[in-house]
């Protein structure tokens, strides 16, 4: 990627004041004609010229042959001209002297090696010229804001002023949502389709909204990660320093890059559960639809951030108001628990059969003054959080009225109020009416659940402090550097001694071993360590060592090591043909611990991640892990530990000893240090780590790693410290 | 056939489908950055070259010449080779 673009680079593309459309036509319905005509059409506070090498005019408008025959100056070009001659219209924007455009044109990058020359062509002039540019293969840009008002885009409407931004890499997506957006009311701020983004990335864009004034949420619809830590960073700062919720929604959450891994880290933490975990270190809030996404949107677009997890439910109708209590639950909020002023008001105000504690039942024959009174006590109460406001439609219930009334409660209470006109045709004046003053509506009152729940979660990653890693530094990295300069002569993978070597240099101890190379000095060995011991191939040739038979266990006497070692070098042997056996590692059996995995991964959007597990041999099928992007905090590291569903295996369930957490934690955090220090680690398990009890600290009974094929520097600056 | 009459026919065709005077189709002209034609009008040049010289061209190798000097030589190279 190039450098990030200036916020003037990136304001030209949203606020020009003059812009020339080069390549449209007098085709209505195609696209060059269209994004002429948008612009035109719906309110351009600037002046926009065509450029036609036919026309006279387009529109009505005159047309020029070529940008540099227009005689004022301009601020940005929309390329709507065929991919073919991109090149020699750039070479004009840039002669004119613009320096924003949008390449709406498809025929680049996604159609394969000429593509991707063209695009390579196109971005090489604009730079050449200083022109900063969106694109190639977009639906363009839109910018609400009166003073602009501006829709280069071949979108079939301009989407109402609001205060959410969308970014998409796929232009189709985008009249999708905005044709979804249109027929609920919601608006936009900036509405951005970057396709290839070949000059300005999504990043760009992003540290533009950061301080945008007219964006309150933003969104992103992405179909890769391609500078991940950047947008890590981005997301981070957008959320901590301006309070603006970051939604993605990433599409391709099929794992196909775990395949090809040959760790259990590598096959664990797959692309997307690595993405998943980057959002959340980020406080990014993830989607899983586009739905989702404009549920979670248009509540934090529009009300406050919920302080708390304290919901009242209130319901005309008792079966909603449970579906909703028990998703409530689910997503970790809590039922509020009313004051007695609360409660009074709720006697004095509603019928003798009505439910008068959360979930409050109003009852079905209910109209506006039942919902006034109640919602109004309840935003009222300090014990409460939020409102989520449920109605089913009978007979005699006033919808149009209600919803009124609700959209007034909701401008006097500083606290988030949603609700749930459950139905369609019966509710549609009243969900209107809802819509339009900006009080989110959510057709069922579980999706109401999860939103206020999202909302909070969005709080709680704002807030979060991450901490600052820990910087450990007793590391001895001469005996780090010593252990990869030997591989690097040998191959890739590091052997077993190696591997225990190189944790041992980083303060995690292994069990105590020993290296044998006859029978006589494994029996010696095995002596001197003390019974029972494992016997384990070293030998670097040996990808999985058990599948070689390369590993016994429990051996309890000399006699069964001396036979135990020969047994060894027959069965590596005759599993993998020109196997070269190093050594028999002859160890100390693990004895009391629970197992745990930890392991390095390297992604190819975020860097180095470190994962921990639990579940010993059963941690592929359990699949009870946790990731992050290195580096991160102790903090961190603890959530890391806490969120295992295992985790009270650890800390001392049903009568156990808890174990050494905080040796753990260490450990962890210890290995993310190695990850961001030593780049040229492919891939590391230390499978098991046992976590003996609390103050017997950790012990490493095996372990493995991988060097990168290639690697060319890129220490991490605090390297040697 | 000569260079200079190859031209001269080129642009005439060039002229009639384009629906632009000779003088307008010189020889640098881009097709479509220069001369305006759409997707459209480049399969009827491609066509009408068809017809005026006589000859078969391959449709994807047509479509990928850019300017009149180029149809010119795409056009000189078919002729010595069918003509």
């Amino acid at each position: 990627m190039g450098r990030r673009k200036t916020r003037e680079q990136v304001h030209g593309i949203f606020y020009p004041r003059s812009v020339a459309v080069v390549g449209t036509n007098r085709g209505r319905g195609t696209v060059p004609f269209d994004i002429f005509y948008n612009i035109l059409k719906d309110g351009f506070q600037g002046t926009v010229y065509p450029v036609s090498p036919r026309e006279k005019s387009v529109a009505g408008v005159k047309a020029y042959k070529y940008v540099i025959d227009i005689d004022d100056d301009l601020d940005m070009a929309v390329l709507v001209f065929p991919s073919t001659v991109a090149h020699l219209a750039m070479e004009q924007i840039g002669k004119k002297g613009i320096r924003s455009a949008i390449i709406i044109s498809a025929g680049f990058r996604e159609i394969g090696e000429a593509g991707m020359k063209r695009e390579q062509e196109v971005k090489a002039i604009a730079d050449r010229y200083g022109v900063s540019f969106i694109g190639p293969n977009c639906l363009g840009v839109i910018n609400t804001d009166p003073e602009c008002s501006f829709n280069a885009s071949f979108a079939r409407q301009m989407p109402a002023q609001g205060n959410i931004a969308f970014l998409s890499q796929s232009g189709a997506l985008c009249t999708a949502v905005l044709d979804y957006a249109l027929a609920k009311n919601i608006g936009f701020s900036k509405f951005v389709s970057f396709g290839n983004k070949a000059d300005i990335s999504e990043i760009d864009l992003l540290y533009y909204l950061k301080d945008d004034p007219k964006t309150k949420v933003i969104l992103l619809y992405l179909e890769e990660v391609t500078e991940g830590k950047a947008l890590m960073e981005v997301a981070r700062e957008i959320i901590t320093e301006r309070g603006k919720p970051v939604l993605i929604l990433k599409s391709g959450r099929t794992a196909e890059g775990a395949t090809a891994a040959a760790s259990h880290t590598g096959s664990l933490a797959g692309s997307d559960e690595v993405c998943d975990a980057a959002f959340r270190q980020a406080g990014i809030i993830r989607c899983e639809t586009i739905e989702d996404m404009f549920n979670y949107a248009i509540c934090m677009a529009y009300q406050p951030i919920p302080q708390g997890k304290r919901v009242a439910i209130v319901t005309n109708a008792g079966g909603p108001g449970v579906l909703a209590t028990d998703r409530a639950v689910r997503e970790g909020l809590t039922l509020a628990r009313f004051s007695e002023k609360t409660t009074d008001i709720l006697r004095k105000s509603l019928p003798h059969t009505a439910n008068l504690s959360n979930p409050v039942d109003l009852i079905g024959d209910a109209k506006k003054d039942r919902y006034s009174a109640a919602v109004s006590s309840i935003l009222g109460d300090d014990g409460v959080d939020g409102a989520l406001v449920i109605l089913t439609p009978q007979s005699m219930t006033d919808i149009p009225s209600i919803a009124e009334e609700l959209c007034s409660i909701d401008r006097r209470f500083p606290k988030p109020l949603y609700t749930s006109f459950m139905g369609e045709a019966d509710v549609s004046e009243g969900v209107e009416i809802l819509q339009r003053h900006h009080v989110p509506h959510y057709p069922l009152p579980e999706d109401m659940c999860q939103a206020f729940s999202r909302a909070c979660l969005f709080a709680e990653l704002r807030d979060r402090d991450p901490g600052q890693p820990t910087l450990y530094d007793d590391i001895d990295t001469d005996g780090v550097d010593q252990i990869f300069a030997a591989v690097r002569e040998e191959g890739q993978s590091l052997n077993l001694d190696q591997s225990f070597r190189l944790l041992d240099a980083c303060r995690i101890p292994p069990l105590p071993y020993g290296l044998a190379g006859s029978e006589a000095e494994a029996a010696a060995l095995a002596e001197e360590i003390g019974f029972p011991v494992a016997l384990k191939v070293v030998c670097a040739d040996v990808t999985h060592k058990s599948d070689a038979g390369g590993v016994l266990l429990s051996l309890d006497s000399t006699e069964k090591v001396r036979r135990g070692y020969q047994g060894i070098l027959e069965s590596v042997q005759s599993s993998v043909a020109g196997a070269r056996v190093e050594a028999v590692l002859v160890q100390k059996m693990a004895g009391d611990g629970e197992e745990v995995i930890i392991g390095i991964k390297q992604d190819p959007s975020f860097g180095p991640v470190v994962l921990v597990g639990i579940g010993g041999i059963y941690v592929e099928i359990l699949r009870d892990f946790a990731v992050r992007v290195a580096p991160f905090s102790r903090g961190e590291a603890r959530a890391m530990v806490r969120s295992l569903k295992l985790f009270p295996l650890l800390s001392g369930a049903r009568g156990r000893e808890p174990r050494d957490v905080e040796s753990l934690l260490t450990c962890i955090e210890r290995v993310g240090q190695l990850a961001r220090q030593r780049p040229e680690i492919a891939e590391l398990d230390m499978n098991p780590l046992l976590v003996r009890t609390q103050g017997r600290g950790v012990v490493v009974a095996d372990a493995r790693v991988v060097l990168k094929k290639t690697f060319e520097g890129g220490y991490d600056e605090n390297h040697h410290s | 056939m000569e260079r200079g009459e190859i031209h001269s026919r080129v642009r005439k065709v060039i002229a009639s489908v384009l629906k632009l005077a000779e003088e307008e189709v010189t020889a640098e002209a881009n097709f479509i950055f220069d001369l305006g034609a759409d997707s459209m009008q480049s399969l009827e040049l491609v066509a009408a070259f068809e017809e005026e010289f006589g000859v078969e061209m391959d449709e994807a190798a047509a479509l990928g010449v850019q300017t009149v000097d180029g149809a010119v030589e795409f056009i000189s190279g078919i002729l010595s080779t069918q003509g």
